[in-house]
């Protein structure tokens, strides 16, 4: 390193570092190296690779599972690798045109209809008719979103819904009754606006508006509830353009727009501190967001109706599934094997007990069992009760992506004003018939 | 006395025993190809071939999933000419690119100029400009959704000290790109800094010195002395901090997901939107190679402009 | 003796310190904002961190964060395989880049100015785009030409980024406004190309190179794609990637994951707060005065 050796007073000094930083380097490489040998080789068992995204009780739970396995199997040794969820789909795909996917991952429901379409992607229909295995008795909208086209591409890995969560002490401070099992939008709107504090900067309720899916599925609810559709059968053009479209979207307009009682919130992330800080009255939210809420007194309850209309009281789920890769037949029996080891049901009480997730499967949810998630984390019972509520899933269709686009541009623009119900309605009805025109041809 | 004088000086004193040997041109084209060849050849390696690669992706349809990928011939860029999302994302990456790349120049070459003296606590400023590199953007991204929340944030509080009513930032579609900009010349600031600083230790104080008994200005002095002496590394910066605006992802990633109404969807998060949402891969590669013109051309503007106005005292 | 205190005493109204302290104090604070954010998360108890707005003054110091992030995950690990990344990063930048920087800025061969065009526009698409590309001929080098620089191994981390069209082009520029003389007398006296390159300009260059090492040191210490991509063992991670081990989907641990952020920038700052004076070398030590 030549370019050290200046000769004068600083030049002496960066020599010395130049040699501190050399030795540093060689120090490093060599320890770098030494790991390298060590890795690889998995003897005689299998090693199953699995790319999860578990965190805090849930990464514990789950390595704890881990081990209690590769006890009961010797030779056995899950291999799991934690990639952030959001991140799993770029790094899959990466490593499937390199040739080198996992034998597990763990991938969002809302990608199974393009999922379905990898070749290396485990056909799972047979193995989950499978003595023992007792599909049905993971929940309806699971069960759907494990299944592209008749063929069932992942086992179930995760379960949630929407609810409201609301903040007793507001309610309280406002007059108001906590709401009721049998509630209804009218009464959500009217308890929103007297929630509503411009003095205290208090909120009667928020919603997200990035314009993403999490914008979108927030108001598929309401939709639904209202009687409407997403798509027509055969999911080649809309069917949300109807009048119970435009209820939904006029239930939402009036708080954001007319009586000021809903937070928007643009980046999906400030909502739930707002919450927690006792500055919003009623959230409709899922149950991962009730642990984040220490600071306050909530409730939950299930989803308020529109009365007058077929839709009754309803929700939506957006459940998660594991994902086998074909790495060959004895990786993929083994997978296979653990996946469904995983999912029954001693594994998912354990798992559901340590981490407050709800459970997978209808069996484990019985009333003592919820009881006892109940000690741990008040309320959670009434998301696992609203399973039963979850009546339809999302149009199961490759393009609903594009949809959702379209959909959550139209919820936006009405809630910031930008434009009224029923021209957004319209146009966002053309653009979903278009996209869908497009992706059929 | 320092290094290089006194080995020029030892040098100039014993005259040079092969200097009649040296053949300049072959061993100068010897040496250049020897020189760049090792870097070189990891950045083409890494770099040139990626490149070509893609170009060839963006023929193709290719959903990533598949792994059937039919050459489509020009479907793709034909599709992008007819799709006003398109559109929109190239306004909003030049308006970005506009305002972020001067505004990071300006604040990065006033903090330098002050910076670079000798006073107490000098060291500590630079780290505190150095360090705005180092944050991660989700810190970052988290800190500046709440200075420009519209109920609680910092801004709108200080707007209503001025009387100024509070505005909606990131909940306007007309704001919102603005708030990303300011967010992005904060997090830039301190590479500007830094590289300024470097070329400023290249202004010998004597010509400064020199304008200062001829009676000019401290102002005029910078503008005349200093300024043209920066302009290589103002080049540089113009280049570097062009070539990443128009390739905004990060920010906008983390904090408006291209929302609200488009309004910060610039052309690089379409593209991953479209490659990673949407599964048109081909697409996206062509979105790539139509953003790669964009800024080859303007790169070669740069380039050219700079070459007029850049001072190499060589 | 400072500068601006040997100015004083010509002026009539005086400050009690340099008025660029008025400038640089508010601009300094501004800069620093979200780090006050970053450590006083990092000391909260969860409850306290997820409040909004933020709490900037916790009711008392939660420094178990730091012990339970730690435990969290291998740090120690993640620790060694960046400092190995980063380390071996800047060495090479700066031997290469040195390298091909001075024969683009000083050295006429065929091809020059295709080639340094070429370089640049390996700038201009992004990544989204080239990460397969990247990933497939990473794979094939490591079953190929060498299993060290392939998927899942740390030279992997390392190799893509031995050398940087931002450093060739950065030190590039900076090599241009050094003056040629020295080199042509040192030319002159018989020097090799080499030699005159070590002798002469990199001496003169510290400050860039300097400023180079940092950068470079920086961008390595945070990349998260490209390591999120080739890594697929818990055992050669980085420290961006066991950084997002502490943020699920739905919820993030704030207050371990602005811990073990503190922990990461910790090193960047102390070597940035060590080495800084070798940044900013007056002109009469690199014997630059007088020219």
């Amino acid at each position: 390193m030549a370019w050290i050796r200046g000769g004068n007073e600083d030049g002496m000094r960066t020599h010395w570092l130049g040699v501190a930083a050399a030795s540093c380097v060689v120090a490093l490489g060599l320890a770098a190296c030494g790991s390298d040998a060590s890795s690889g080789g998995s003897g005689g068992g299998h090693t199953i690779s699995i790319w999860e995204g578990w965190t805090g009780a849930e990464a514990k739970a789950f390595a704890h599972l881990v081990s209690v396995y590769q006890k009961q199997n010797p030779g056995t040794t899950v291999s799991s690798l934690y990639v952030n969820n959001d991140n799993t789909l770029q790094k899959v795909l990466t490593a499937v045109r390199g040739g080198s996917p996992p034998d597990i991952a763990y991938l969002y429901g809302s990608w199974a209809p393009n999922v379905a379409q990898i070749p290396q992607v485990v056909n799972l229909t047979k193995v989950v008719q499978g003595p023992g295995v007792n599909w049905n008795d993971f929940w309806v909208g699971e069960r759907d979103v494990a299944t592209v086209n008749g063929k069932v591409i992942g086992i179930p890995a995760l379960v949630d819904n929407l609810a409201v969560v609301y903040n007793k002490t507001l309610f309280a401070q406002a007059g108001l009754a906590p709401p009721g099992p049998g509630w209804t939008w009218q009464q959500f709107v009217a308890d929103a606006a007297k929630l509503t504090n411009p003095a205290k900067k208090q909120f009667g309720t928020a919603y997200v508006t990035p314009g993403s899916e999490d914008t979108v599925w927030h108001w598929e609810v309401l939709l639904w509830e209202a009687g409407g559709q997403i798509l027509k059968p055969g999911n080649k053009q809309a069917a949300f353009g109807s009048p119970a479209g435009l209820q939904a979207l006029t239930t939402l307009r009036q708080m954001a727009v007319t009586n000021h009682s809903m937070y928007l919130d643009p980046t999906d992330s400030a909502y739930a501190n707002l919450f927690n800080s006792g500055k919003i009255g009623m959230l409709v939210t899922g149950p991962w967001d009730l642990s984040a809420f220490p600071n306050v007194h909530d409730g939950v309850q299930i989803m308020p109706a529109f009365p007058g209309t077929s839709g009754g009281h309803q929700t939506i789920s957006g459940p998660d599934n594991w994902v086998i890769f074909n790495n060959g037949a004895s990786q993929t029996a083994a997978a296979e094997k653990f996946l469904l080891w995983l999912t029954a049901p001693a594994q998912v009480k354990y798992w559901s007990l340590a981490t407050g997730d709800l459970p997978i499967r209808r069996s484990v949810a019985a009333p003592s069992f919820l009881q006892a998630m109940n000690k741990s984390l008040p309320g959670v019972d009434t998301f696992v009760t609203n399973l039963g509520n979850v009546h339809q899933a999302r149009p199961q269709i490759a393009s609903y992506p594009k949809v959702s686009q379209i959909i959550g541009n139209m919820v936006v623009s009405v809630l910031l004003g930008k434009s009224q119900p029923q021209a957004a309605l319209n146009s966002a009805a053309q653009q979903v018939n278009q996209a869908l025109a497009a992706s059929n041809g | 006395m320092t290094a290089p004088a006194a080995l020029l000086r030892k040098r100039l004193e014993s005259p040079p025993a092969r200097a009649g040997r040296r053949r300049p041109r072959a061993s100068e084209q010897l040496a250049g190809w020897a020189f760049v060849t090792p870097g070189v050849a990891i950045i083409l390696l890494f770099g040139a071939v990626p490149i070509v690669w893609s170009a060839v992706m963006s023929f193709q349809r290719n959903n990533l999933l598949t792994g059937k990928t039919p050459y489509v011939g020009l479907r793709n860029y034909r599709l992008m000419l007819h799709d006003p999302v398109v559109a929109q994302a190239v306004q909003h990456t030049f308006v970005y690119t506009a305002l972020f790349v001067p505004g990071t120049m300006i604040v990065g070459l006033f903090l330098a100029v002050a910076m670079n003296r000798k006073i107490r606590f000098i060291s500590f400023y630079r780290t505190a400009a150095y360090a705005t590199m180092a944050i991660s953007t989700i810190s970052e991204a988290i800190v500046f959704i709440w200075l420009f929340d519209p109920s609680y944030g910092v801004v709108n509080y200080f707007l209503s000290l001025v009387g100024i009513p509070p505005q909606q930032f990131l909940n306007s579609p007309s704001q919102a790109l603005y708030v990303i900009v300011a967010m992005t010349i904060w997090g830039w600031t301190g590479f500007a800094v830094v590289i300024y600083l470097a070329a400023l230790q290249g202004v010998p104080q004597m010509l400064v010195d020199a304008a200062a008994v001829d009676g000019a200005s401290k102002w005029t002095t910078f503008r005349r002395v200093t300024l043209p002496l920066l302009s290589p590394a103002s080049l540089f910066l113009a280049v570097w901090l062009t070539i990443n605006a128009l390739q905004l992802f990060d920010e906008v990633f983390l904090s408006t997901q291209g929302g609200p109404l488009n309004a910060t969807t610039v052309l690089v998060y379409y593209l991953y939107e479209q490659a990673f949402v949407n599964f048109n891969f081909g697409y996206a590669s062509a979105i790539a190679y139509f953003l790669f013109l964009i800024i080859l051309v303007v790169t070669a503007i740069q380039f050219r402009v700079g070459r007029r106005f850049t001072y190499y005292r060589s | 003796m400072t500068a601006s205190a040997q100015a004083l005493p010509r002026r009539r109204f005086r400050l009690p310190f340099s008025p660029w302290h008025l400038v640089l104090v508010p601009a300094t604070v501004a800069l620093l904002f979200p780090f006050v954010w970053l450590i006083v998360t990092s000391v909260e108890t969860p409850a306290e961190a997820l409040h909004f707005p933020p709490i900037l003054i916790p009711h008392e110091l939660h420094l178990a964060n730091y012990p339970n992030a730690l435990a969290a995950a291998p740090f120690g690990r993640f620790f060694l395989n960046s400092t190995v990344v980063a380390v071996t990063t800047v060495l090479s930048n700066l031997v290469l880049c040195s390298l091909a920087g001075y024969a683009f800025a000083r050295l006429r061969f065929l091809g020059r100015g295709l080639l340094f065009a070429v370089i640049m526009t390996t700038l201009m698409v992004p990544f989204q785009v080239t990460m397969i590309p990247q990933f497939i001929i990473t794979k094939w080098l490591g079953v190929h030409v060498l299993a060290q620089v392939g998927i899942n191994h740390i030279g992997a981390l390392i190799l893509p980024n031995a050398a940087t069209a931002f450093g060739i082009f950065f030190l590039r520029q900076f090599f241009k406004t050094l003056p040629i003389e020295y080199e042509e007398s040192a030319r002159v006296d018989g020097a090799s190309r080499l030699k005159v390159l070590w002798r002469i300009v990199l001496p003169l260059s510290v400050p860039a190179l300097a400023t180079l090492a940092a950068l470079t040191f920086l961008d390595s210490w945070n990349n998260f794609l490209w390591p999120l991509i080739v890594v697929t063992s818990t055992d050669k991670m980085t420290l961006p990637l066991g950084l997002a081990t502490f943020q699920g989907a739905h919820s993030t641990e704030w207050t371990l994951l602005m811990a073990a952020n503190v922990m990461s920038l910790a090193p960047m700052l102390l070597i940035f707060f060590a080495a800084q004076r070798y940044f900013i070398r007056s002109v009469a030590a690199t014997g630059l005065a007088g020219t």
